[in-house]
């Protein structure tokens, strides 16, 4: 797949020999603030987010979906926690993802939609979030955060490079802080710039080749060589605000650092104080994508509030072979989480983001599962919850129950809205106007 | 809207319907518009009629024949002749020219039905049309070339660096982005773009597979051999799919441990060698099974020895001894469980277990962590049913019992030692030199040295100027010499000079050595070897004996499989085999049996392989008396048994509907979205890919037929609904009969008379072979008969191929068109086209040969380069 070159609003008119320079030697106020601020005013509307969230084990189908579509849908149990919220989400039904199946191995897919995790021969494929930077450039210090909750790092992720590698998960909020709010030491800047000097040294000396190489040509060669010293000059500029980051002093951070929970029990409180980290995180224009997988499958019995603890795994409970005590217990579960989300959406909608808007407005908050029915691995009618993001909400959008719609239309949509110019990602087929 | 060119590859390729999915990538549009010109024209050509440039003849046959439909309002099929200049050196107004000359040529244009041409009327159009055409398109050609630079493919690049820096296992493919394609081509310079993504991409993987190089020099920690038997073959005592799935076994009788006896074990009697593990499903999740307790510590090469046998698994769970061989591989994953979390490959290849049993030995490959699990080919899979809850259900024990394979011990080593450790890898880039404390001098040889391995054409003395300063830079900054060297190399790794196929130009110092890797990434996918080189080093390659017997020789190299597997690939479009999964509701025999689809795809590589080697005529695409089977496919093919999974020519018995690519599984299967068959595109399919005749695009607001999967209607009825219209008949007429008569070929290309539905016909149930119960119905009979445009009908495939054999000539020209696009990146032009039949001229005299083909378009100026 090709990918865009970055957004023009983006392209500042940095010198090249100026920034090089810059690489070497320590600048302390970057040229890149300048045209920041002058990139804001050419574009008085504010950059949009995402928050791609998965819980790999799902909910309980029955009480998370409408039984009615459209915009007077009745709100299912789950949904009336959102209640106050609903003119700002879409829920969906008849999603997923085709010919990804496989049971909890589809876990992994969640963002990619990279078919049949088991079969021989399978290599994970580009995530999303990794997609949508690839295709952008770095904006921001972080080009994504990709955060966990009780996650079994070395095995789960919902993040993953162009070549299928896993990018492992942070999963604690206090180093997330330091990274996020506290200027990092002078030997570890001094490394990376070194890496990135490093590569400008490079293509340095690939744009005087390429040039001598040229020379060579007929023009119809050369014509299409300019298009290699088109892309030393974006990778270019692209290393260079990556060095304007690392130089750049960091945000004031506008809460107290975290205390790390180590008791995966308390799973409701990691999750709050992971949501937390994102919302900060999208405050302070540290990043604008982040991904976070709640792991229920890696969950040993936990608490469901301080009275209440279940009487098994997460994932014992999520097989609950219709037992009514491990349903009840699921529902509260499930419920919670709702809370959970509630409380997301109060915080972001309490923070101003440019005028007469919060940053919910501004952010895509998708929340979903790999997994349909946990109870029986059942990957298709996947639970899936847009928020924010300045989309046309309000809505039950039904697709299909038996030939789902793939659900990479709504990721194809939420890219748009995102700032891309494109009209396919992985598996999708379109897109889903009714949100633009 | 944009004109589409209705007749050849060529300009489907340049059409706005292939290019569509690209749309907002601006720098490959504009490239694509530049080099492809197919931009709408654009009003800046309006002429009024009376001062038009164009010669008065032809202008007379256009008002007289085409203005009805292609002027005012009025623009059938989105072509308007309005506006339409003379300015033949403008490439978007030549191109519509030739749509012009194609469709009067074909007798497309004008319709039949709608206006009276005689043939001369005809001929003086093109005999008029014709010259100048050539003449602008030629002349282009002649001053620039017939396509730009082309940059590699990442399969190419991988195979260099493996290459150059003598890593045979080199995994980098991946890292780079997938190249976009047009018509399944990959290879075509105009959709070969490098952008800051790729660009950052190239430099990662140079830099990555130079990392390995260096880290060869680490001396490898010693090979470890550990020897699994008795209970230490499995993992666990049981498996998903319980006794029907797995047991240990002593003198062919189960043993039954569970977890009590297991802990009461010494771990002496937990190793009892006498001690069989016996296994009678195929690896799949959640169902695994690998030796107790192993994990690769390092990546890297592992030897692998057991010993092993065919079984049954007969009543009460005792093995009687097999009737046939049973294919084994296995696995690669991480030991997670049966909640696979990694990647899954298949490693070490596939061997046939005998009745008896017999020692194996294979090498796998492992990344650290990784362990290995068995993986049986071809037997049915435990899987978790999730209709009404979660549990398994069982096949019925076939007749003969269930097939399966008996491990007695196994042994792994590993990972394997370099044989000449600090090995050769590291000597590429350092040759002997002590890195650590070499001089400049020294950097600068080692430097112009691994540019003289890296290089695809000769370098001056000026072009290693640009590295040869890097390093002095980094060497005066006080960087150590190893690491100013590899900054170099990876730089040159991705410079032009290792990236970019340039054209031969006749007289140009460097065009040998363009004609030498223009060859070797033809028919190697890889860059030229040491002889090839050698040949360009000496001006020899437009020799044309030189020139044929080298291009022999790569035909006849094991490395030939390369190309093989790229041809079918793009051609024949078989990286999209495994596209969909069969219906599990509609074919239930098939469900996950990638055993069946692996050996498709070696029966048709195997076919287009022989093609060439042997020199087969060209029309065997659609005819053959023979074909690749193994054990499955005979099967598949309801052909007498084989034994064993390795793919053995045979001969087809007189009257089978099987032999020639036509009829191939592979090709069936991709041209059928594994729920339904649909004549419309198995047809349009095998008229562009096969024939060179594609279809033009549907026309917009046409919605496409969709299956009746109940079975209520068959999809003949469906589609003589759907071009009851005579507009929508004349099209389709061009390629649905081709479809028609491989209606009696399923999703999965096996034979059928009648079709499946889901509701109509006659109920069969039945439990398949992952135990999940199925109900379909055998409902109406196949109706493959149909009629060629010519008029000629047939009843069945065998009368269609009979039809179609007789045009070896369009099979051949074809076949150069695909021959030149692969090998070239440039699709055939106006201008190549007199070239084009001469070479069908001269491979006529013996039956259009494909082999032969091949050679002629080797020694054409179209792949050699044209001068001024």
């Amino acid at each position: 797949m090709l990918t865009r070159s970055p957004r023009r609003f983006w392209r500042f008119p940095l010198n090249r020999r100026r920034v090089l320079r810059g690489l070497g030697v320590a600048i302390t106020l970057p040229v890149l603030d300048c045209h920041r601020s002058s990139a804001a005013t050419r574009t008085p509307t504010q950059p949009r987010r995402m928050l791609l969230i998965s819980n790999n084990l799902g909910v309980l189908p029955k009480n998370f979906f409408p039984a009615d579509a459209g915009t007077d849908y009745t709100p299912s149990l789950y949904l009336q926690e959102l209640a106050e919220f609903r003119n700002q989400f879409t829920v969906f039904s008849g999603l997923s993802h085709p010919a990804v199946t496989g049971g909890h191995s589809t876990e992994n897919c969640f963002l990619t939609a990279a078919r049949d995790p088991t079969r021989s021969g399978f290599r994970n494929s580009i995530s999303l979030d990794q997609f949508a930077v690839e295709s952008l450039g770095q904006q921001t210090r972080f080009p994504t955060l990709n955060l966990g909750v009780n996650i079994d790092k070395a095995n789960r992720s919902l993040s993953w490079s162009r070549d299928g590698v896993l990018l492992p998960a942070d999963d604690s909020p206090a180093k997330l802080f330091q990274r996020l709010f506290l200027q990092g030491d002078a030997q570890q800047l001094d490394l990376r710039l070194k890496r990135l000097q490093e590569r400008a040294s490079i293509l340095d000396v690939l744009r005087d080749d390429v040039r001598l190489f040229q020379a060579g040509l007929g023009t119809t060669d050369r014509s299409r060589l300019d298009q290699y010293l088109t892309s030393i000059r974006d990778l270019e500029q692209n290393l260079a605000t990556s060095a304007e980051w690392e130089q750049k002093p960091k945000p004031a951070p506008t809460a107290q650092p975290p205390q790390d929970i180590p008791d995966p029990a308390r799973f409701f409180p990691k999750i709050r104080l992971m949501l937390d980290m994102a919302r900060l995180a999208f405050e302070s224009e540290s990043t604008r994508i982040v991904t976070l997988m709640i792991d229920g499958f890696a969950t040993p019995v936990f608490q469901i509030d301080d009275q209440r603890r279940t009487g098994d795994g997460y994932h014992g409970l999520s097989h609950h072979g219709q037992s009514s005590q491990k349903l009840q217990e699921l529902e509260q579960v499930d419920l919670r989480q709702m809370q959970e989300l509630k409380q997301l959406f109060t915080a972001l909608a309490a923070t101003q983001a440019g005028d007469n808007h919060n940053l919910l407005d501004h952010t895509m908050v998708l929340f979903g599962s790999n997994l349909g029915d946990a109870n029986v691995h059942n990957c298709t009618n996947l639970p899936i919850l847009l928020a924010g993001g300045g989309l046309m909400h309000g809505r039950h959008l039904a697709f299909d129950g038996l030939r789902n719609t793939p659900l990479c239309n709504l990721f194809v949509t939420m890219l748009r809205n995102f700032g891309l110019e494109l009209d396919q990602f992985a598996s999708s087929t379109g897109m889903i106007s009714e949100l633009l | 809207m944009k004109p589409r060119s209705l007749t050849n590859t060529v300009a489907m390729l340049h059409s706005p319907r292939y290019c569509r999915p690209l749309k907002g990538f601006t720098v490959a549009l504009r490239l694509l518009v530049v080099i492809c010109s197919l931009a709408a024209l654009s009003a800046e050509h309006t002429i009024a009629a009376g001062d038009s440039d164009v010669p008065p003849g032809i202008l007379q046959f256009l008002q007289q024949h085409c203005t009805d439909c292609h002027s005012g309002q009025k623009t059938e099929g989105d072509f308007s002749i309005d506006n339409l200049t003379f300015q033949l050196d403008d490439a978007a107004i030549r191109r519509r020219w030739i749509h012009v000359y194609d469709r009067v040529a074909q007798r497309e244009m004008p319709p039949p039905d709608s206006s009276v041409l005689n043939n001369a009327d005809r001929q003086q159009l093109l005999d008029q049309l014709s010259p100048p055409l050539e003449a602008a398109d030629l002349q282009l050609i002649l001053k620039r070339g017939r396509g730009p630079a082309r940059r590699l493919t990442r399969s190419e690049f991988q195979n260099n660096l493996r290459r150059i820096l003598l890593l045979p296992q080199l995994d980098i493919r991946d890292r780079l982005p997938a190249e976009r394609d047009a018509h399944g081509f990959t290879k075509v310079s105009a959709l070969l773009d490098v952008s800051r993504v790729q660009l950052e991409a190239f430099l990662d993987a140079a830099e990555a597979a130079l990392q390995q190089a260096v880290a060869s020099r680490q001396p490898p920690p010693p090979a470890i051999t550990q020897r699994f038997t008795g209970l230490d073959l499995f993992p666990e005592l049981s498996t998903f799919g319980e006794r029907e799935a797995m047991f240990f076994a002593r003198d062919n009788r189960l043993v039954a441990i569970d977890g009590g006896m297991f802990s009461r074990m010494t771990p002496e009697q937990r190793r009892d060698p006498s001690l069989e593990l016996a296994l009678f499903r195929s690896a799949t999740w959640p169902y695994y099974g690998y030796p107790r307790g192993f994990l690769a510590k390092e990546s890297g090469a592992y030897r692998l020895r057991f010993a092993g046998r065919a079984v049954r698994q007969v009543r009460d769970f005792r093995l009687a001894v097999a009737l046939e061989p049973a294919p084994l591989s296995f696995r690669a994953r991480q030991p997670s469980g049966p909640d696979v979390s990694g990647d899954v490959r298949e490693t070490g290849g596939w061997m046939d277990l005998q009745p008896e049993l017999r020692e194996f030995e294979t090498t796998i490959q492992l990344r650290a962590g990784e362990t290995f699990e068995y993986s049986p080919l071809g037997l049915p899979v435990p899987f978790i049913r999730t209709d009404g809850g979660f549990f398994y259900d069982y096949p019925p024990m076939p007749a003969e019992g269930h097939r399966g394979v008996a491990i007695r011990w196994l042994e792994v080593t590993g990972p394997l030692r370099e044989p000449d450790w600090p090995g050769a890898s590291h000597r590429v880039l350092f040759d002997d030199v002590a890195i650590e404390k070499a001089t400049a001098a020294e950097a600068e040889r080692l430097f112009r040295r691994f540019a003289a391995i890296a290089t695809l054409r000769p370098l001056t003395d000026a072009s290693h100027a640009p590295f040869l300063s890097l390093i002095r830079q980094k060497l005066a900054a006080g960087t150590p010499p190893a690491t100013a060297l590899l900054a170099a190399f990876q730089a040159f790794l991705c410079s032009p000079h290792c990236l970019y196929l340039t054209e031969p130009r006749p007289g140009e110092p460097d065009q040998h050595f363009a004609i030498a890797s223009r060859l070797s990434h033809f028919l190697w996918n890889q860059r030229p070897d040491e002889r090839l080189f050698q040949l360009a080093a000496t001006g020899q390659l437009r020799d044309p004996d030189a020139l044929r017997s080298e291009t022999s020789r790569l035909l006849a190299d094991p490395m030939f499989s390369h190309f093989v597997q790229g041809f079918a690939d793009e051609w024949l479009d078989l990286r999209r085999l495994r596209r969909d999964l069969p219906d599990e509701r509609l074919y239930p025999e098939y469900r996950r049996d990638d055993y069946l689809v692996d050996s498709m795809e070696l029966e048709t590589r195997n076919f287009l392989g022989t093609l060439f080697t042997e020199n087969l005529p060209v029309a065997t695409t659609i005819h053959a008396d023979f074909t690749f089977v193994n054990d499955r496919l005979a099967r598949h093919y309801d052909l007498p048994r084989v034994s064993g999974s390795k793919l053995q020519r045979i001969s087809l018995p007189p009257g089978s509907p099987f032999g020639g690519l036509l009829t191939q599984a592979a090709i069936l299967k991709h041209t059928a979205n594994g729920t339904s068959t649909s004549p419309v595109l198995r047809g349009a399919w095998v008229m562009e890919k096969l024939f060179g005749q594609p279809p033009g695009a549907p026309p917009k607001n046409i919605p496409s037929v969709e299956p009746d999967i109940r079975g209520a209607q068959s999809i003949r009825d469906l589609l003589n609904k759907h071009t009851a219209a005579p507009e929508c008949a004349r099209c389709h007429a061009k390629f649905d009969h081709v479809g028609f008569a491989l209606e009696n070929f399923d999703v999965m290309g096996a034979w059928r008379d009648r079709y499946r539905g889901l509701e109509r016909g006659e109920k069969v149930t039945g439990i398949d072979p992952a135990g999940h119960p199925y109900t379909y119905f055998v409902g109406s009979e196949v109706d493959a008969s149909g009629t060629l445009p010519s008029g000629e009908s047939f009843q069945d495939i065998q009368q269609l191929r009979k039809l179609l054999i007789a045009q070896p000539r369009q099979l051949a020209r074809n076949l150069l068109h695909q021959l030149i696009l692969y090998s070239t990146g440039t699709p055939v032009s106006f201008a190549d086209r007199r070239e084009v039949e001469l070479m069908l001229d001269a491979a006529a005299t013996d039956g259009f040969r494909a082999g032969d083909l091949l050679h002629a378009v080797v020694q054409s100026s179209l792949f050699l380069g044209r001068g001024e």
